[in-house]
């Protein structure tokens, strides 16, 4: 019999889906978006149905090669090849986002190529957390919904964004819980599974994504699927949408139980308040939440997030990885190095192609570091044994 | 600081010998043979300097004006290397970024990427090792060479520490991302700009509020109020200086063209280290005098101009002389290039804030800024209107290995040129690095473009 994450698993490996033909069949429009710095609030507040675009499915970066070089990043010019494919014929419009070289210049190739949809806009996040980002990251949430109402001939009222910010809270919330139970000795989910769970949720209306996440976390309660020996993971990075890719880091012996991913923490972590300030209460959830390493000047409080909750969620090792030619993760590598090593945290560094295969290198290189951890943890514990109750941690 | 105490070593004596630049150039014309084929040991130390100011092929008048410019470069770096004795704190200025605030709070704006073109006086190899010497450190391979150079020098103490940084989000992820591990390398505090996407009143009005916040950051960190008075003297000198380097760009557009590319180039280069110091603004004028005096006459920069080139993306820093190869070689003349151009508008000094206001805007025009910040029609009006204005017969288009931001749109570059009938070469290179390709890589590709269009 089907369980909540079988269907989770079906929902992430499509690029459509049956709820939002649905949803479309009712009238209902749908709006894809790159990268978690785009409100998806407004979006819902129309009356639209918010999309995060994957690469899913795809057949190649063939079309796309036409308009991307190769040194161009595999996540961008999958997608693109999808659109020019016709896999996001459903969609509405497209929201992008200047989240990197790579994806700001999809929103210029994507008109350059006269593909549908026909609302295509560009959502500006500034590169800084301050109080001058913030009145400019409201301003394009302004902006935003202008372009939406004249293109859609619809009005987003305020009581419309204050509902839509009290379902992506509840939703947000209903993620932390079941990220926190990975807090436990034993792990009820995978990181492959919740990716699956996490591209679920960003493919289907909110109002269904709540009851999706209900079931799972009441599916979750004593479910366990960490071995006592697994190792505890945090990873981080940007684009990571291939289950399989997480499931061989954890059929290494481990368990990933925490992440800075695009499509983790960073999508649901901090929720938007809910003071009657409209689009300003949205800009402040979305400039101020867990950054992405695009973000200048911010990387202290990222990697304070990490060592904050480092023994809550009982972490052995970080993995970093990115994709190739990943300027903004490739700087937040050499951070990492720097910073894990003055605080005693063990890192691998990984570089890989979005769908590009080279299971065996990767596989390798984590039963390395597997390896490595388990050896560091049995050397602590004969060195205790050896030294009675006179050991003391280095 | 081996590599600039021989670069200051070398710029004095350039500026000594540029009293008489006649004496100058006939001794650069006559010495061509040791230097201008290839690098070698024994011309590792001057042949890319000598190949820089002309090697014996920019007129004498030209040459005169770049004497100011070698001034500027050596105060500027002897007053960053006496910073300790002198008190004068460095602050540090991306070099996509502009220096002025810098200058009117009394301190030395240092340019740290300085190295990938000046490392080059003491051989094309160098900017390659401090490439590698960051990536050692572990900055990202396909971060930009320009800023991996920053961290390498650092590294090597080949730049003078820095007491602040700043640094942006513009043109491109690595400033965005290697900047955040210089600062971390440094430990410099940093002051980060954040460029809009757009180009309209509230993209302006977002720089500006940048610009007074880098004030507010340079008050306090360096404790101290900024000079008006002495910004507004750096400001006008800066005007001087783009309207006499705005001028020589449009006269290049006159057939023949009378000047050669190495003189914006030149200059452009003057810009990033000193803009707004005396030296650098007469440098600037008697570069304009001797070219438009050339104009006047309907004199052109080499003989027979037989092919006119328009040049995209940055000028390759270990090979700045390529222009004067390509002139010498082909009588082909590079009449607009992407980094050299000037289009900045004035800025209006009556008051504090119609300078700050007309510096945000300024900023935003400045080279890389003005076509990299937002969508791809800020290249492609900018390429339109060259190709309309500027006549060129073909486009050479250095794809630096950095610049993913115009690698994401090569298709579309690659068709407008197609649609505009325009041949055109794209090279994959590295700016600074010539492990990715060599001055004999780049020139053969450049013959074989020629020969293969018909052009020679």
């Amino acid at each position: 019999m089907k369980n909540i994450l079988d269907e989770t698993r079906m929902l992430a490996s499509s690029t459509c889906n049956h709820y939002l033909e649905e949803a479309k069949k009712q009238g209902r429009k749908i709006i894809g978006y790159f990268c978690s710095y785009m409100p998806e609030e407004m979006i819902h507040a129309a009356g639209m149905i918010p999309y995060r675009m994957r690469a899913v499915e795809n057949d190649g970066t063939k079309r796309a090669d036409a308009y991307y070089s190769s040194i161009n990043c595999t996540f961008v010019r999958l997608c693109f090849n999808k659109a020019l494919a016709g896999d996001f014929e459903f969609l509405d419009g497209v929201v992008f986002v200047n989240g990197c070289d790579h994806s700001r210049r999809m929103y210029d190739n994507w008109r350059y190529a006269g593909i549908a949809p026909s609302f295509l806009h560009m959502f500006f996040s500034p590169h800084t957390v301050n109080a001058t980002a913030l009145d400019y990251f409201a301003l394009e949430c302004s902006k935003l919904k202008s372009s939406v109402e004249k293109h859609f001939q619809v009005s987003i009222t305020d009581e419309a964004l204050q509902n839509s910010i009290t379902l992506y809270n509840q939703k947000r919330r209903l993620l932390g819980d079941i990220y926190s139970m990975r807090k436990n000795k034993n792990v009820p989910i995978k990181a492959s599974e919740m990716l699956s769970v996490m591209l679920a949720v960003t493919a289907v209306p909110v109002e269904k994504a709540i009851e999706i996440l209900t079931e799972v976390k009441q599916f979750l309660s004593g479910r366990v699927v960490s071995r006592p020996e697994d190792l505890r993971l945090f990873i981080a990075g940007g684009c990571i949408e291939e289950r399989e890719h997480l499931e061989l880091i954890e059929d290494c012996g481990a368990v990933i139980v925490a992440d800075n991913i695009c499509l983790g923490m960073r999508h649901f972590f901090d929720e938007a308040q809910s003071a009657g300030n409209g689009l300003r209460d949205i800009a402040e959830r979305y400039l101020y939440h867990l950054s992405c390493p695009r973000m200048m000047g911010d990387f202290e409080r990222r990697f304070q997030y990490l060592l904050d909750i480092k023994d809550e969620y009982g972490i052995d090792g970080v993995i970093i990885e990115k994709l190739k030619f990943c300027d903004i993760w490739g700087g937040e590598i050499y951070l990492y190095r720097q910073e894990t090593k003055k605080h005693h945290l063990p890192l691998l560094a990984l570089e890989r192609e979005l769908y590009g295969g080279g299971a065996g290198q990767i596989k390798t290189r984590v039963q390395a570091f597997l390896e490595k951890l388990k050896n560091r943890q049995a050397t602590d514990e004969g060195l205790v044994r050896a030294a009675g109750s006179n050991y003391k941690v280095k | 600081m081996q590599y600039l105490k021989w670069s200051v070593k070398f710029f004095k004596f350039g500026y000594y010998i540029l009293t008489v630049p006649t004496l100058a150039y006939w001794a650069l014309k006559l010495a061509r043979p040791l230097y201008v084929e290839k690098e070698t040991f024994l011309n590792r130390l001057v042949r890319w300097s000598f190949l820089v100011i002309g090697g014996g092929t920019l007129p004498p008048e030209d040459l005169g004006a770049f004497r100011y410019g070698l001034k500027a470069f050596y105060d500027n770096i002897e007053n960053a290397s006496k910073a300790a004795e002198t008190g004068r704190p460095v602050v540090w200025v991306e070099w996509v970024l502009s220096s002025e605030i810098i200058n009117a709070f009394d301190a030395v704006p240092f340019l740290p990427e300085m190295v990938g073109v000046f490392g080059n006086m003491s051989g094309q190899a160098v900017p390659s090792l401090v490439v590698e010497e960051a990536e050692s450190l572990g900055f990202a391979p396909e971060n930009c060479s320009a800023i991996k150079i920053t961290a390498g020098s650092f590294s090597l103490k080949q730049i003078p520490s820095p007491k602040l940084i700043v640094a942006g989000s513009h043109p491109c992820d690595s400033s965005v991302a290697a900047y955040q591990g210089i600062a971390h390398l440094t430990g410099a505090p940093v002051f980060y700009f954040d460029a809009p996407y757009w180009r309209n009143e509230d993209a302006f009005d977002y720089y500006e509020k940048n610009m007074w916040r880098l004030i507010d950051f340079l008050e306090k960190n360096l404790h101290r109020k900024m000079d008006w008075d002495k910004l507004k003297q750096v400001v006008e000198n800066e005007n001087r200086f783009n309207f006499y380097m705005q001028e020589i760009c449009e006269m290049m557009r006159a057939i023949p063209s009378p000047a050669s590319m190495a003189t914006p180039i030149f200059a452009w280069m003057v810009r990033e280290v000193c803009i707004g110091d005396a030296n650098a603004t007469e440098m600037a004028r008697r570069m304009y005098e001797a070219v438009k005096n050339r104009y006047k006459k309907g004199i052109g920069i080499v003989k027979k101009e037989k092919l006119r080139v328009l040049w995209w993306n940055p000028t390759i820093a270990f090979l700045v002389h390529i222009f004067k190869w390509m002139e010498d070689e082909f009588g082909a003349v590079v009449v607009k290039d992407f980094i050299a151009d000037v289009r900045m508008p004035q800025v209006d000094t009556s008051s504090q804030k119609t300078m700050i206001h007309d510096m945000a805007r300024n900023h935003l025009y400045l080279a890389m800024a003005r076509q990299c910040h937002g969508p791809v029609e800020f290249i492609l009006s900018e390429l339109g209107q060259t190709i309309e204005e500027y006549a060129p017969d073909c486009l050479i288009f250095t794809g630096h290995a950095g610049c993913k931001h115009g690698w994401g749109v090569i298709g579309i570059i690659k068709d407008y040129l197609k649609k505009r009938g325009m041949p055109s070469l794209f090279m994959n290179l590295d700016l600074f690095d010539q492990r990715h390709a060599t001055e004999d890589d780049i020139k053969r590709w450049i013959t074989e473009f020629f020969r293969s269009n018909g052009f020679v």
